[in-house]
Parts: structure tokens; C-alpha cells; sequence
């Protein structure tokens, strides 16, 4: 393969980490905030939680992005294909993430939330500083995995019009007619950005300092 | 802009057909894919080590890539290496391989979960490795291995959608179909997140019902 | 914490309801204000928009350059795979679609099109070395491919169903594809219109061929727009351009160099043949 088709797949490969780092990012704080509402213990927040993360796990991404690309104008919102991807791959995997965050909420040792209380902590004060930093350091291997899915599942944004590393590969294929060594050399892509991600992730986890929670 | 998602129902056969097609692959792929991740955990841990990182090394690559590219490789590429499938049969392989690299890695942590003392327990009465394998080993691990494996039996039947990209008639092409004839493009996706969403809960129940099935004389742990 | 909550979903709202744009305007007016004219199509229909090295090319690219030119607009693509081109069409995601599409009966129903660009009619394109297709009947009770949601599709299924033995007919999501399983051996036969094989065989005589003569009624391509009143200003300053191009030999121009011939085509398909 020419260097000018894989340079043209390192390029497009420059939009699957964009789109995928942003809906991991916002994705983890929607997830927050979702996780908020779940503690809230408010009956109507704990249905609408319980929908969103089903309906967001439970449908296929594919039909997820058309869905959103197709309803949206239909409610009178125009968004553009990028939009429509971020906005699409964020609700996901904040789905997603939700559930990893349950486990980490969970764990964290109610003593610490009545030593804030004492301290003259309010509940958003103890919820910020206290219960979210200790779910995330205790659930940041699945962050990392979680990062992992998106960009996997970023090769679907194709179908609302983003140009991206699988489209650029499918793309060239055709015009080409080399689809083995496109689509090869495309997976070779995932696979580095993939090793990358997982290095960052065990770098940082080394750093992180503990959280005085014993282990499960 | 009106809504009626009659329009797609009328079409109902044909629906049914698309999600015949998709449990079909969906069944078919897991069940193979188990199969075939049992059998590579287990020549993982008793082949030595070349057996062992020959077998790492597909695993990691399936793992590593986008489900969308190894189907495409299969479909459009396979015919440039002598590999030419209908779109079905390409499907059910995609879908199989995919899985099995994840089932593998349960069933290599379900493994590991063992304790080596009931290893050798089961050498000294005798049992030779394949009675320890279906006697000792399969049985305690089936609690650390359920979980997981439900989980990503369910993940593959929303991977089944993929499949419409490579033409197989399934749930997501039937149902897009009937959509661009009629014109009731918006109809159509409603239909499809609808349906995939019910099979993803029934399937999660059934889970959780075998979770429960197989857990049933397993005592708390003190 | 809920006043900062407050303010990032006014924020969140904001930023959507940009979305909602005053439509106080119609489609020409809010065009030539931004000084864009969105246009969704897909890439996978050489020699009309397709992918060449990396960039998108073709009749349909150099044809809007001129519109663009005559309506002082530029223009920004939005491609999609073909089934998701009008329902973006519906959605509103682009002003009009470059595709091309055949104009159809039932489609004229739903659609306004454009003055034709080329003609349309279809035929098989086959493998080279194939001998055993001769003429269109020869596909007979073989794997035939189109492309999902084509007009070409339902022509193919037509002409199938009135064979002795129907052809099996497979649906593909793009005529790329439908191509490469041709070159595959998955399938003896691809149905599109002759415009878009003739490009085909010729950039790869070595393994496509056309099966002469096309087996389809005669049908034009035009470009699909939407029939509101929103819309009517910009299709009608869209087709004075493109009859000013046909009348001037800028069309006839761009014909010559995407197609290799020139089309005489009627200036307004008022009842097509399928």
C-alpha cells in the first residue's frame, strides 16, 4: 500500500480520536450527574436513570445514531453530522459508564460521608469533593476499557456522514479495489491507538494516589 | 410532519423474517463462539507456552479492533485471499470469531479463578485432565464465567445490526428497507430500537435466570 | 451547585436551540445569507461522486462548483451511504441532493427534481472473461446485485420477475460494493444505469463488461429537492442555473469529460416511464 492511502487512513484516524475523547469527556460527566440523580434517591430520578441506561445499552449504536440523526430535525433541532455523531456516541457510552460508576458510589465508606457531615460539609460539597473522586479512582480501570469501546464503536459514526478511520478505509477500498489491505491497515490503527490508551491508562493509574478504601 | 408507525407494521411478516434472521445469526454465533472460546482458553492453559501467545495474539487483535472492520475485512476482503462468503455464512463466521476472542478471555479468568489445590485434589483421586476439566474446573468456575459471559452474549446480539452493512437480511436492513420504501424513514428506526431493545431485555432476564439456575446450592462465602 | 447546573443546561439549550434558526426566510435566502448551499450525496456512484485518492470527485462535484458559481453560494457536502440520503433529504440536513437520483413516477410525487442531467436507463454490467451473459434475459436464475433503496433495484426486480426463472436478486448498501462482489464472484451481474457501468467497464475493462443493450425503460437522473414552499425559490434558482449551463455547453462540457459522451436530455421529465 502506497504511503499516500495510509497517510489519508492516519488523517481520517485524527476524527475517530476526536469524536471518541469527546464522548468519553462528556460522557463521564453526564455519567456524573446521572449518578447524582441515582443518589438522589428521588423516585422519578431513579426511573429516568433506569430508562436512559437501559435504552442506551439496550439499542444497537447503529440504530441509536440514525435514530438521533433522523428525530432531532423532526423536533425542529438541526445539527450537523459531527454534532450528531458526539451527541450520539456521548449518550452511549454515558450509559455505559453510569453502570461502571454504581459500583464505585457504592463503595465508598459511609464513615467518610458522615465525617464531612460533621464538618459542616453541604451533600453537593460532600457528593464533589468526597463520593466522585473515590467512585472514579476506584472504577478507573473501566474508564480506560470504557475508552477503549468508544473508539471501537466510533467506526459506526459513519452513517450520519462523519468521515472517520473505518469510512476513509471503506472509502479507498472502493476505489482502489485493495479492500484487504485497507481494512488491514486500518485494524493496525485501532490496535495502536488502542495500545496507546491502554499505556496512558496504566501510567496514570500508577500515579492516582490511593484511596485509603480497601479493596473488594 | 406526521408519524404513523403503522405503516411499518403493515409489513409485518416481513419484520418477522428480519428478526427470525437475527436471533438465528444471534443464537448460532454465541453458541459457537462459546464453543470455540472454551476451546482456546483451554489450549491456552495446557499448551505451552507457544500455544499459549499464538492464541494471545488473534485474541488481542479481535479484541483490539472495530467489530464493523473485521466484517468488512471478511466480506469485501476475503474474495482477494481466496475467501469468498455469502453474506450469511461471512455474518455467522464474523460474528463467531469475534465472540469467541471474548469468550475466551472469560473462560481463561474462569480458569485462573480456580484454586490449583482443587487441581491437584482431583490429580490425586485419579481424575485424568479432561474429568478434571468437566468435574471440577467447569463447575466452580460457571459462577465467576456466567456473568461475563451473559453480559457479552448480549453485547453480540446488538452486534447482529452490523451485519446489515454487510447485506445480511436481517432485523436492521428488513426494517430499513420497508422504511425507505414507504417513505417512513423515522418510523422505521423507531420500530428497530423498539424490537432490539425488548430482545436486549428478554435476553438480560433469561441471564439473569441462569445466573440464578446455577448459583442455587452455592452457600454464601464466610 | 443547582444555579451552576441551572445555567450549564440554559447553556446546553442554547447551544441546540442554535439549531432553531428563524425561518422567517426560505431555503434560498438563509443559503445565500450564510454563503453555503448544503448538498447530501453519496460517494459510492462513479462516475457522478466517488472518492479518487482520498478526494471527492465527479460530474455531480464540478456540476455544483457552477451552480455555486451562478447562485453565489459555496457548496459543503454532506455524504452519507444512499439509503440515508433522502430520509437526510426529509430531515433537513442538507438544502438538496446532488445523488442523482432516476426520476421516477413515485418519486415526482414526493420530490421536486431538477432538470435531467444525464440519462439513466439500466443495465447489467458483468464479469469480462463471462460468456455465458450475452443479453440481459442471460441472468436468469443467477445472483444479480443492485444498490438498497434504487430505482435501479426495482427496475432490476421488475425484469427479474418477468424472466422464466427469476434472478436472484441481492440488495447492496452501496453499488461499490455490489461492484467488488462482482469482481468477487459472489455475484455474475450488476444492475445500474448505463452512465454509471459504462464508467465502470471502462476503467477496468480487464474485469467488468456491459451487457448491451441496457433492459430498462429510458429514464433520466435528475437532482431531488424538496416540494414545500420553503424550498420552491432555491429549486427554481437551482434549475435556471442548470438550463443556463445546458444552453451556454458548460453541461454538455462536463458531460464529455465524466461520461465520455454528451446526453440529449428533454429540459423537464414531466411523465417518466417508471
Amino acid at each position: 500500500m502506497s504511503w499516500k492511502l495510509f497517510s489519508l487512513l492516519l488523517q481520517a484516524s485524527g476524527m475517530t480520536i476526536l469524536v471518541s475523547a469527546f464522548a468519553i469527556v462528556a460522557g463521564l460527566i453526564i455519567a456524573i450527574a446521572l449518578s447524582a440523580l441515582r443518589l438522589s434517591g428521588n423516585r422519578l430520578a431513579l426511573g429516568f436513570v433506569a430508562v436512559f441506561v437501559s435504552f442506551f445499552r439496550g439499542v444497537p449504536l447503529l440504530v441509536q445514531l440514525l435514530l438521533l440523526f433522523n428525530l432531532l430535525p423532526a423536533l425542529g433541532i438541526s445539527l450537523s453530522s459531527l454534532s450528531t455523531a458526539l451527541i450520539g456516541l456521548t449518550l452511549c457510552t454515558a450509559a455505559y459508564q453510569t453502570e461502571n460508576l454504581r459500583g464505585g458510589f457504592a463503595a465508598v465508606p459511609p464513615g467518610l460521608i458522615e465525617s464531612a457531615d460533621m464538618l459542616g460539609f453541604t451533600p453537593v460539597q460532600s457528593f464533589l469533593r468526597i463520593k466522585v473522586p473515590i467512585a472514579l479512582r476506584l472504577t478507573f480501570p473501566t474508564l480506560i476499557s470504557e475508552a477503549i469501546l468508544i473508539l471501537k464503536a466510533s467506526s459506526l459514526v459513519s452513517v450520519v456522514g462523519v468521515i472517520e478511520l473505518t469510512k476513509m478505509a471503506s472509502n479507498l477500498a472502493a476505489s482502489t479495489f485493495m479492500p484487504v489491505e485497507l481494512y488491514a491497515a486500518a485494524g493496525l490503527i485501532y490496535l495502536a491507538i488502542n495500545q496507546v490508551v491502554t499505556l496512558i491508562g496504566r501510567f496514570a493509574e500508577g500515579r492516582l494516589p490511593g484511596t485509603g478504601v480497601p479493596a473488594r | 410532519m406526521k408519524f404513523d408507525i403503522g405503516v411499518i407494521l403493515a409489513s409485518g411478516h416481513e419484520i418477522l423474517s428480519g428478526l427470525a434472521l437475527t436471533v438465528l445469526i444471534w443464537i448460532a454465533g454465541s453458541a459457537l463462539g462459546l464453543g470455540l472460546g472454551f476451546i482456546v482458553a483451554t489450549l491456552r492453559r495446557y499448551g505451552g507456552p507457544l500455544v499459549n501467545l499464538g492464541l494471545a495474539i488473534p485474541v488481542e487483535i479481535l479484541r483490539g479492533t472495530p467489530f464493523l472492520v473485521q466484517i468488512f475485512l471478511l466480506y469485501f476482503g476475503g474474495p482477494f485471499i481466496g475467501l469468498s462468503l455469502d453474506p450469511i455464512p461471512a455474518g455467522l463466521l464474523g460474528l463467531t470469531v469475534y465472540g469467541a476472542a471474548y469468550y475466551s478471555e472469560i473462560f481463561r479468568a474462569g480458569y485462573q479463578s480456580v484454586p490449583e489445590g482443587h487441581v491437584e485434589a482431583a490429580d490425586c483421586l485419579g481424575f485424568g485432565r479432561i474429568q478434571t476439566i468437566r468435574h471440577v474446573l467447569l463447575p466452580e468456575m460457571a459462577l465467576i464465567v456466567l456473568p461475563p459471559a451473559v453480559n457479552m452474549t448480549v453485547i453480540l446480539l446488538k452486534e447482529t445490526a452490523l451485519l446489515s452493512l454487510i447485506t445480511v437480511p436481517e432485523l436492521t436492513l428488513t426494517v430499513q428497507a420497508i422504511g425507505s420504501q414507504k417513505y417512513a424513514f423515522l418510523e422505521s428506526l423507531f420500530v428497530l430500537a423498539l424490537v432490539y431493545w425488548a430482545l436486549v431485555e428478554i435476553a438480560g432476564q433469561l441471564g439473569r435466570l441462569a445466573e440464578g439456575y446455577f448459583s442455587r446450592y452455592r452457600t454464601a462465602r464466610t | 451547585m443547582r444555579t451552576k447546573l441551572l445555567t450549564g443546561l440554559t447553556a446546553a439549550a442554547l447551544f441546540i436551540g442554535a439549531g432553531f434558526a428563524a425561518h422567517a426566510q426560505d431555503a434560498l435566502a438563509r443559503a445565500q445569507g450564510a454563503g453555503v448551499l448544503k448538498v447530501g450525496t453519496e460517494t459510492a456512484f462513479a462516475p457522478f461522486d466517488f472518492i479518487d485518492g482520498g478526494d471527492h470527485v465527479g460530474f455531480n462535484v464540478d456540476l455544483f462548483d457552477e451552480i455555486g458559481k451562478e447562485l453565489g453560494v459555496s457548496i459543503e457536502w454532506v455524504t452519507l451511504d444512499w439509503a440515508g440520503v433522502l430520509p437526510g433529504l426529509e430531515a433537513g440536513h442538507f438544502d438538496m441532493v446532488a445523488g442523482p437520483a432516476t426520476i421516477t413516477k413515485e418519486r415526482m410525487e414526493r420530490y421536486r427534481f431538477t432538470t435531467p442531467i444525464a440519462e439513466s436507463t439500466v443495465a447489467i454490467l458483468k464479469g469480462a472473461k463471462d460468456d455465458t451473459i450475452t443479453k440481459p434475459e442471460d441472468i436468469a436464475g443467477k445472483a444479480v446485485g443492485a444498490g438498497h433503496a434504487s430505482s435501479q433495484l426495482a427496475q432490476l426486480q421488475t425484469f427479474s420477475e418477468s424472466l422464466p426463472t427469476p434472478a436472484d436478486v441481492r440488495e447492496y448498501t452501496s453499488n461499490n460494493e455490489a461492484y467488488a462482489d462482482l469482481a468477487a464472484g459472489r455475484i455474475v451481474g450488476v444492475a445500474n444505469s448505463f452512465p454509471n457501468i459504462a464508467y465502470v467497464a471502462q476503467q477496468r475493462p480487464e474485469v467488468f463488461a456491459v451487457v448491451e443493450p441496457p433492459f430498462g425503460e429510458p429514464t433520466y437522473f435528475g437532482f431531488p429537492g424538496l416540494k414545500d414552499a420553503d424550498h420552491a425559490t432555491l429549486m427554481d434558482a437551482i434549475d435556471g442555473a442548470m438550463l443556463k449551463m445546458k444552453a451556454d455547453g458548460r453541461m454538455g462540457t462536463l458531460q464529455k469529460k465524466w461520461f465520455g459522451v454528451t446526453f440529449n436530455t428533454p429540459d423537464a421529465v414531466t411523465d417518466p416511464k417508471v
